[in-house]
């Protein structure tokens, strides 16, 4: 919705119809529409902020709500020290669940591509695994965590292939999408000027095809996090999961808030990195 | 580059992928298509998209195929192009037989198909990237960017080298379109309804364009489309195609002279050719 109405913001500014005589001028509508976004997306923000701060304040009850700045005290004070239940302090945390992540989500993802890759290149391929994933991708990654539990013990590879289980999936399915939507002739196209099956191959369709799998992967992204947490609220001694389950053992309300506002700013940066990589493939969403 | 120029005007349509400045450079090639026959196959069923197709093209000759969908006349470009592999019958261009798509036969297509991740210059210079990568050519960048810019102006695109197709308007896409494939020296242009998804107005401008691209490079173009008006201005001939099972029905000359404009779809002589495709339409 955003996007269709700034777009339509730009298009009244500069003239879809008419030829553009002028590409800066063009490009810095675009910019300016852009910026108009961001600020009111910042604003949007701000206002949860205050209203959270508000209804607090009111409420004067820091074990059901602790303030915004209250949580922000708690969320430095506790980023370097370890907090009295366990050993480690927030950023260690925080790293664990991290480094859980990139390594189930490389994994899944190269899986994924690989597996999808292969489905769009063959027919019997894709008849072969289309079923396999249509089974396992409705089933939440987190009934698999007692099975883990069995197979691999409490460490650190369950947690890995949980993720591994969740991103695979979409991954395969967004690569076999994206694959099949470069159209035909834009190959054919590309023979037609000379370039070989193999150079079409990996510079048009393959490229084609990245931001669809860049969207895939920030759409697997935001599903690790959910099986990464969810694994370490029951099953773990380290992970942000397991700081806000702590810190909910002892009603530290303001440390549960911190624990969470770690998963929203590490998962806005991990997407932010995606949405970069997004952005420098495919320029037409730029600005 | 000037002994390059006196080979490719000596042998202009033996080779036309030779180097040498455009403006002296491939002119058109000939075309024979010769009894071309294709029918599909889908689940059992046999559908006869084109049955004992013949046309002579002559070298840098402007014809347009024109017909209803259906008629098989975009299964006839694909063909020529050598995307499709034809069950009966054979297609040489240059007197040479048709294996397979190569940069000698040049194609547009409805969308102007251009690659959204490169610059207008930088889909300019697909073509000639991709052949350097294969060892077609060893131009080097330097040459490959001042040709560029040269195109980029003949096509009224200078300054808009550096825009990205999304930015640019749907005219100027069809001229980025256009420069990407001259830019390669087909001796054969082929089109595929390229003004089709264009607005009336923008559609004039481009009629124009091309009139104006043809009298320059004299490369020769096969032209298909669904409009009898565009068939007429355009054309030296059309071939009305249709029937069942589908094929050519009839050459016809258009006794319009040249240069034409987008303008002269009013005069007396052009609605008299009009009338006669008009007629040839309705067997």
């Amino acid at each position: 919705m955003v996007t269709t109405i700034d777009r339509e913001a730009v298009l009244a500014e500069v003239g879809e119809l008419a030829d553009r005589d002028d590409l800066a001028a063009y490009r810095k509508a675009r910019r300016r529409a852009h910026t108009r976004r961001l600020a009111t997306g910042a604003a949007g923000l701000l206002v949860l902020v205050l209203i959270w701060q508000l209804v607090a304040t009111l409420l004067a009850d820091p074990v059901t709500l602790p303030s915004a700045t209250q949580t922000a005290q708690t969320f430095v004070h506790y980023l370097g020290r370890p907090y009295p239940s366990q050993g480690d302090p927030l950023w260690i945390d925080a790293l664990t669940s991290l480094r859980r992540i990139l390594i189930g989500f490389a994994i899944g993802v190269m899986a994924g591509v690989v597996l999808g890759s292969a489905m769009s290149a063959s027919r019997v391929v894709r008849h072969l695994i289309d079923p396999v994933i249509e089974v396992l991708r409705p089933l939440p990654p987190l009934a698999f965590i007692p099975l883990f539990i069995i197979w691999f013990g409490i460490g650190e590879l369950p947690k890995e292939v949980l993720i591994v289980i969740g991103v695979t999936p979409i991954m395969a399915v967004t690569t076999v999408a994206a694959l099949d939507e470069v159209p035909e002739d834009l190959r054919l196209c590309a023979r037609t000027l000379g370039a070989s099956r193999f150079y079409t191959l990996a510079r048009v369709q393959i490229r084609a095809a990245l931001p669809g799998i860049l969207t895939g992967m920030r759409i697997s992204m935001a599903g690790a996090w959910t099986s990464i947490v969810a694994a370490e609220l029951i099953a773990a001694t380290s992970g942000l999961g397991y700081l806000i389950m702590q810190a909910g053992d002892y009603l530290n309300t303001a440390l549960v808030f911190s624990g969470i506002l770690s998963i929203a700013i590490l998962g806005l940066v991990l997407d932010a990195c995606l949405r970069g990589l997004l952005l420098l493939a495919d320029p037409s969403r730029r600005g | 580059m000037a002994a390059q120029a006196d080979a490719a005007a000596a042998s202009p349509a033996a080779s036309p992928a030779s180097a040498g400045p455009h403006q002296n450079g491939a002119s058109g090639a000939e075309v024979v298509i010769d009894s071309v026959g294709k029918t599909f196959r889908r689940g059992g069923r046999r559908t006869v998209a084109l049955a004992g197709a013949s046309l002579e093209v002559r070298a840098g000759e402007l014809i347009c195929l024109l017909g209803p969908s259906g008629c098989g006349k975009s299964t006839l470009l694909r063909i020529v192009a050598g995307a499709l592999a034809p069950d009966q019958g054979a297609v040489t261009v240059g007197g040479q037989a048709v294996a397979g798509p190569a940069p000698e036969r040049g194609m547009l297509f409805q969308t102007p198909m251009l690659f959204p991740w490169l610059t207008t210059r930088k889909n300019i210079l697909f073509g000639p990237k991709a052949q350097r990568s294969a060892g077609l050519n060893e131009r080097d960048d330097p040459e490959l960017d001042d040709e560029a810019d040269a195109i980029l102006s003949t096509v009224g695109l200078a300054g808009f080298g550096d825009a990205y197709p999304h930015e640019l308007s749907g005219g100027m896409r069809h001229r980025a379109a256009f420069a990407r494939a001259i830019i390669t020296r087909p001796s054969l242009l082929l089109m595929d309804e390229p003004f089709g998804a264009l607005d009336a107005i923008t559609r004039l401008r481009m009629h124009d364009f091309l009139l104006g691209m043809w009298a320059r490079y004299r490369t020769t173009i096969i032209f298909v489309t669904h409009d009898l008006e565009e068939a007429v201005l355009l054309g030296d001939r059309v071939a009305v195609m249709g029937g069942r099972p589908p094929g050519i029905r009839e050459v016809i000359d258009i006794p319009l002279g040249r240069p034409r404009h987008a303008a002269d779809t009013d005069t007396e002589s052009f609605l008299a050719a009009k009338r006669t495709i008009r007629s040839a339409l309705t067997w």
